[in-house]
């Protein structure tokens, strides 16, 4: 377990704050947090985990998607405190021993990143659709990748990247059952 | 950042959720996937005191039996889609979800009850439920009621939910129907600028029984009775003349960034139309 003190400078008067309890990355750690921090604020700022991006800030471009009890979420949406108690695997915890996991290679070998700020969604998006899906068509991998903005308008190489993933999956089954 | 001095509860049981609302009423506001409201406390556009997280109420259930289809207040669209199919009427709930914009991350942490709950006109949910018959539970300090959808939605962003009163969950009755959605939006992150669900019945050729719950083009949900458009076979007149009924039974069309009224009121037919055409390929 780790204790980790916040970076973040208090705001003047009282501010509601508490301890929150949550693995990170199969890491137990406890923060502390003031009510209205969002997730995404806290993983950045305190936890110090920069993969989780801001962007919109509106749950539009899905630069901050964390999985969280295992699920695809837009962490600009969650609040701190609702994370008590949870999972979260953040884009860092994708990478096998600090090696790009198989999928993130796949990205790295079809141009499937650009400028990289889109990287935490799509990769979060096509990882929940290769759990389920190990030959998923273009249009279930554009269905998958909808809830991402990419500036650089990388889609194409993108639903390349996820379909060389999934064709790599498929080869070595294994990889498939890490989902990464 | 969240600017205001927000507190964050989280109640273990609905009485202590309902106390805490009415206490607070005005500067209170109930969380539920957080998808509209923590965005626009981000944005400053809402100004609150406290937030209630419903997590711990034991409202996430989603079941589908005889009785027909219930749905928690924290259910997430990915829960709706996680469940067996749907039979009946009640297949469009899972129509209509597997659109909901803003992909997987969205889905799963949207709630159905959410945007009942918000009424935002541009939406697919409201008129969803309108075309079901649903059945919104409310429980406030001291009791509980049940508003059926047509009489919940009272306006834009505005809905029959009393001081102390929470949303608990949506249920909508077993019916034999087929049933087609459909959405028009002019990008893929884009929220809906007509939808139409409908409701046939599952007897037959005839279109007579047959409803289409209109959504985003009104500020509530607009319910047609197709059967004053049909001939006497329940057939539908040509394209033209259903537009043309479609359009006079709109009154005043909703109006926001998305489009105009005008375009509203324009698009409304076809929308009608293209759910019909799938309800009877279903």
């Amino acid at each position: 377990m780790s204790h980790i003190q916040p970076t973040a400078t208090p705001l003047e008067g009282a501010v509601p704050a508490r301890e929150l309890s949550m693995t990170v990355n199969g890491r137990f750690l406890k923060v502390r947090c003031e009510d209205r921090h969002l997730l995404v604020e806290v993983l950045r700022e305190q936890l110090r985990l920069k993969g989780t991006h801001i962007g919109c800030l509106n749950g539009d471009c899905g630069a901050c998607t964390v999985e969280l009890n295992g699920q695809p979420v837009k962490s600009c949406l969650v609040l701190a405190p609702a994370a008590e108690g949870t999972e979260i695997t953040t884009l860092e915890g994708v990478a096998l021993d600090g090696e790009l996991g198989p999928l993130q290679m796949a990205f790295w070998d079809n141009d499937g990143f650009q400028c990289g700020f889109c990287v935490p969604g799509q990769i979060f998006a096509a990882r929940q659709l290769l759990a389920s899906s190990t030959d998923p068509t273009d249009a279930e991998i554009r269905a998958a990748i909808a809830g991402n903005i990419c500036r650089c308008t990388s889609y194409q190489t993108i639903v390349e990247s996820v379909r060389a993933a999934a064709a790599a999956s498929r080869a070595v089954p294994d990889e498939a059952e890490k989902g990464t | 950042m969240i600017r205001t001095a927000l507190r964050y509860h989280i109640p273990d049981d609905l009485d202590e959720a309902t106390a805490l609302l009415h206490t607070h009423q005005e500067r209170t506001a109930v969380l539920g996937g957080g998808t509209v409201l923590v965005p626009s406390l981000t944005r400053g556009e809402r100004d609150l005191d406290h937030v209630i997280d419903l997590r711990r109420l034991g409202l996430g259930e989603v079941s589908s039996t005889a009785d027909g289809v219930r749905i928690g207040a924290s259910a997430s669209y990915a829960q709706l889609l996680a469940a067996a199919p749907f039979t009946g009427a009640t297949r469009l709930l899972q129509l209509a979800a597997e659109g909901i914009t803003g992909g997987p991350q969205i889905r799963c942490q949207g709630t159905i009850c959410g945007s009942a709950a918000y009424a935002n006109p541009s939406s697919d949910v409201p008129a969803v439920l309108v075309a079901l018959e649903a059945v919104i539970h409310l429980r406030g300090p001291e009791k509980s009621r049940t508003v059926p959808a047509e009489a919940f939605f009272l306006d834009a962003f505005t809905v029959d939910v009393r001081r102390g009163e929470l949303l608990t969950g949506v249920a909508v009755p077993p019916r034999s129907a087929c049933v087609g959605y459909y959405k028009l939006k002019l990008a893929e992150g884009s929220w809906p600028i007509a939808t139409a669900s409908a409701v046939l019945p599952d007897t037959g050729d005839s279109l007579i029984g047959a409803t289409v719950t209109l959504g985003a083009v009104s500020a509530r949900p607009l319910r047609l009775d197709l059967d004053s458009l049909l001939d006497g076979h329940g057939r539908l007149p040509t394209a033209g003349d259903i537009d043309d009924w479609v359009s006079g039974q709109l009154g005043e069309p909703w109006d926001d960034e998305l489009a105009p009224g005008d375009y509203r009121r324009m698009v409304a037919g076809v929308v009608l139309r293209r759910a019909l055409q799938r309800a009877q390929g279903n």
